[in-house]
């Protein structure tokens, strides 16, 4: 078991550095692509400056929060993106019947297909993310409870958008839902959860986990509270377990199943 | 000009079959208005206060119209396709063709963003008034110009896009120059009115496109006055003047400059 | 020892039906239709150790389906089977390391590395240690002869070179049993030609058994003993290549343009099938009259085109059904 999670492990890796090689090879490119995220989402710092000379408060965060709050999201969306690209895309993969090349490796399909590709301007974002975290207060304790709370987000991002996007196994083409699924996540997550009230407060917590995925690590991060960590980690958890039973379940399907899906 | 309208026609026929991703991509939009009403009904401590001469009322109607004219303009697809056609070389044979390249462009893409000006435009309306409760002052006539400013400000927009594309003439890759220009429309001209900036840069924002492609056609939906769109209309008009003329130019220099090089 | 058997294997798809137009459409959405499609209606056989077997049928013919149901990825919709002692539907992944799978001309290669890092790559997959990984590929660069190109970017490599590659990192795992969805598909004679010397070689310096599918005979001619032909879903065939050769593939189609007229009417093993001024089309059985005998007969100086072609699969499926009724 231990071995196989191992093994596991390195192929992922191995898949990564590929990719990574593969973006390498035109060096401007690359780097062009990681700075302009850096930008992307420096510009809108500008929106923030000017919400902040209306209002010192915009729900209940201070200026500082708010780009914790953006460094959070950042580095939880670019850890998502930068390692598994391809759980964004995996209706497609479904769609194009091009599963079966994991299903005749001896590794876990959902692994071997979500960290096949790398998404370089997801650099942009982790980058982006520790640089908001040097500008909110760097300490080794925060780097450290930052890294995992993005580890932590990211997973559940990813979970969210392998369940998503899981459900062409049963109806087709659900890319749309997916993308919209995960437009929602990146939106919401921008925003202080302040300025949200009544159900939208409730949703966020529940059905569109931005509260964990990024709320509470800032409120974390302003000031550790256990109890808060518990719930990111053990949903961290739960998304992760529910992603893998309804992809395999899903997967069952695929094979199993009389409709054909692809071509014969 | 009927080969444009032709080409402008057969554009929005085929978009037709996209409807569904259409009214599918609304979603992100009432989204963005929605996370909006809840950013604004926090700031806005009463309903009755202005900020800078707006109302709560007014900013949410605002963004309602910028965001349907920086949503439609679906500015990535193309200039990627302008940027494509200039680097792949395909460019060269649209030179014998009996039609201008610019407006072959500008028409097409018109027509691939027609249907979905006009089913963002419905939806607006509709949740607009479900946020904020009522309109703005209204007339048949601030409508009627609101709409033709917001036309205005599309073509604009096409022709700066366009504009930025045939830049790879020159440059290895024009697309991140798009992004710029598309983030700076974003940031600075949809989210918030001219107004509520720092009195030293409204001088500069009001020279800036933002005042003709965005800010300009929401500002008179929102506050409309006679004078306010003849201001806007003829500002908007230099504008297409101005851009469509530079895209000439570049095109034409450009062409001269692949055929030295043999492409 | 059989190394693949399978009984009664069946696969049913379900497939939407779409009515024409808008209204169809419509229809389809709401109210969808479905015909059922038997990809593959029941058909049995074994392939016993270190033989190559060919399944040829034409496009549609269930091939690929049954590929797919003995490497796991399609469950069988009834039936039985065993790759090489294992249930593919209950142990994927135990089977995956036994086994090893060529999909067409889909790339499972990273186009910017070169063979050699992809080979490296698939090792991992398999769980190879290192060592022993890069021992292998050096013995498999001598043994099928990739010194040139072995540590040149994919992407770079000619078509017949990358299939070759590709074929080579399916067999790093040194798999019992290859199964290969038609490997030479879209390629010219000398690549095919080449593949075919890759695929007897390593069946004979690994002992792999393999098995491959093809829509065209003659592209295995030389490499099966035994084929099986497939047709919608059922086994129309299965037989030696020696038999096949005799009993089926022993017409050649021959087309002529000549100045003059020659009459081939009474030569034996030659039937005129169609004949329109000096335009002739002949169909010769070549266990009577080889080429050379037929060309013997027309002074060179007389032809203006020739075209020698073998009968299409679909007429010799054709003949083995007609066989089969008398």
């Amino acid at each position: 078991m231990l071995t196989a999670v191992k093994n596991q492990i390195k192929v992922a890796l191995l898949s990564t550095k590929y990719g990574l090689m593969r973006e390498m090879t035109n060096k401007v490119t690359f780097i062009m692509d990681v700075t302009f995220m850096i930008l992307n989402n420096a510009s809108f710092i500008i929106q923030w400056i000017i919400l902040y000379s209306l209002k010192d408060d915009i729900g209940g965060y201070t200026f500082k929060q708010v780009l914790l709050l953006w460094g959070i999201a950042a580095s939880t969306y670019g850890f998502a993106h930068f390692s598994f690209k391809k759980a964004f895309s995996i209706s497609d993969t479904i769609n194009n019947g091009k599963l079966d090349s994991y299903l005749v490796q001896p590794k876990n399909v959902l692994i071997s297909c979500i960290t096949s590709d790398i998404q370089v301007s997801a650099i942009g974002d982790i980058l982006y993310g520790y640089i908001m975290l040097l500008i909110y207060g760097i300490t080794i304790q925060n780097f450290i409870l930052f890294s995992l709370l993005s580890i932590s987000g990211g997973l559940i991002v990813v979970s969210i958008a392998v369940i998503l996007g899981s459900l062409s196994f049963w109806i087709g083409k659900s890319d749309s839902i997916a993308d919209t699924g995960n437009d929602l996540m990146v939106k919401f997550a921008t925003y202080p959860d302040g300025i949200f009230k009544g159900i939208t407060k409730i949703l966020l917590f529940t059905l569109i986990p931005v509260g964990i995925t990024t709320y509470m690590p800032v409120w974390i991060m302003t000031e550790f509270n256990i109890t808060y960590m518990s719930i990111v980690l053990a949903s961290s958890a739960f998304f992760i377990f529910t992603a893998f039973s309804i992809f395999n379940r899903g997967l069952k399907r695929y094979s199993s199943s009389n409709l054909m899906i692809s071509k014969i | 000009m009927r080969k444009y309208l032709y080409i402008y026609k057969s554009e929005v026929i085929s978009s037709l079959s996209y409807v569904l991703n259409i009214v599918i991509g609304i979603f992100s939009y009432l989204l963005l208005i929605f996370i909006f009403f809840n950013l604004w009904n926090y700031i806005y401590s009463d309903s009755s206060d202005t900020i800078n001469g707006y109302t709560i009322g007014d900013m949410i109607w605002y963004i309602s119209i910028t965001e349907i004219l920086w949503s439609v303009a679906g500015g990535r697809k193309f200039c990627r396709k302008i940027c494509d056609d200039v680097r792949s070389g395909n460019i060269t044979y649209n030179i014998n063709k009996p039609y201008s390249y610019i407006g072959y462009l500008l028409s097409s893409h018109l027509g691939e963003v027609t249907i979905k000006f006009i089913i963002y435009f419905i939806s607006a309306i509709i949740v607009g008034f479900i946020f904020v409760g009522s309109f703005p002052e209204i007339t048949a006539l601030s409508i009627i110009g609101t709409i033709i400013s917001m036309i205005l400000a599309i073509i604009i927009n096409s022709l700066f896009i366009i504009f930025i594309g045939l830049v790879s003439f020159y440059i290895e890759d024009a697309n991140p120059l798009y992004w710029l220009y598309s983030k700076f429309l974003l940031v600075v001209g949809t989210l918030f009115p001219i107004e509520i900036f720092p009195e030293g840069i409204q001088g500069f924002l009001k020279l800036s496109p933002i005042y003709v492609i965005t800010y300009g056609p929401a500002k008179l939906f929102v506050d409309f006055s006679v004078e306010k769109f003849l201001n806007i209309i003829i500002a908007q008009i230099i504008y297409i003047g101005i851009s469509f003329g530079l895209c000439k130019i570049l095109y034409k220099k450009g062409v001269r400059k692949l055929n030295v090089n043999g492409g | 020892m059989a190394v693949i058997e399978a009984k009664g294997l069946k696969k049913e798809f379900k497939v939407k039906v779409k009515e024409k137009g808008i209204k169809g459409s419509l229809k389809s959405i709401l109210r969808p239709k479905y015909k059922i499609v038997k990809a593959v209606n029941g058909i049995d056989f074994n392939v016993e150790e270190g033989e190559i077997i060919a399944f040829i049928g034409p496009n549609g013919a269930g091939k690929s389906t049954t590929i797919k149901m003995l490497t796991g990825i399609l469950y069988p919709s009834s039936g039985e089977m065993k790759v090489l002692d294992i249930d593919p539907t209950k142990n994927r992944k135990k089977l995956a390391y036994k086994i090893g799978t060529v999909f067409g001309q889909k790339e499972q290669l990273w186009m910017h590395l070169t063979p050699y890092d992809n080979f490296k790559f698939f090792s991992a997959i398999y769980d190879i240690p290192e060592k022993e990984a890069e021992e292998r590929i050096e013995n498999f660069i001598k043994v099928f002869e990739l010194e040139k190109f072995v540590n040149t970017p994919v992407r770079n490599l000619s078509l017949g070179q990358r299939i070759r590659a590709e074929i080579v990192a399916s067999l790093i795992h040194e798999p019992k049993v290859l199964f290969l969805d038609e490997p030479t598909i879209g390629l010219d004679p000398i690549v095919k030609d080449n593949i075919r010397k890759l695929i007897k070689k390593m069946n004979k310096e690994l002992n792999t058994t393999i098995l491959l599918t093809s829509h065209d005979v003659s592209d295995i001619e030389k490499l099966c003993k035994r084929v099986i032909i497939i047709n919608n879903g059922e086994i129309v065939l299965d037989d030696s290549m020696q038999n096949l050769k005799y009993n089926y593939l022993n017409k050649k189609i021959l087309e002529l343009r000549l100045k003059d007229k020659i009459n081939f009417e009474k030569e034996e093993g030659i039937d005129v099938i169609k004949e329109k001024g000096t335009n002739l089309k002949l169909e010769l059985d070549t266990r009577i009259k080889s080429i050379s005998d037929v060309l013997k007969l027309i002074d060179p100086e007389n032809i203006i085109d020739i075209n020698i072609s073998n009968t299409p699969l679909e007429e010799i499926i054709s003949d083995i059904y007609k066989e089969e009724r008398k």
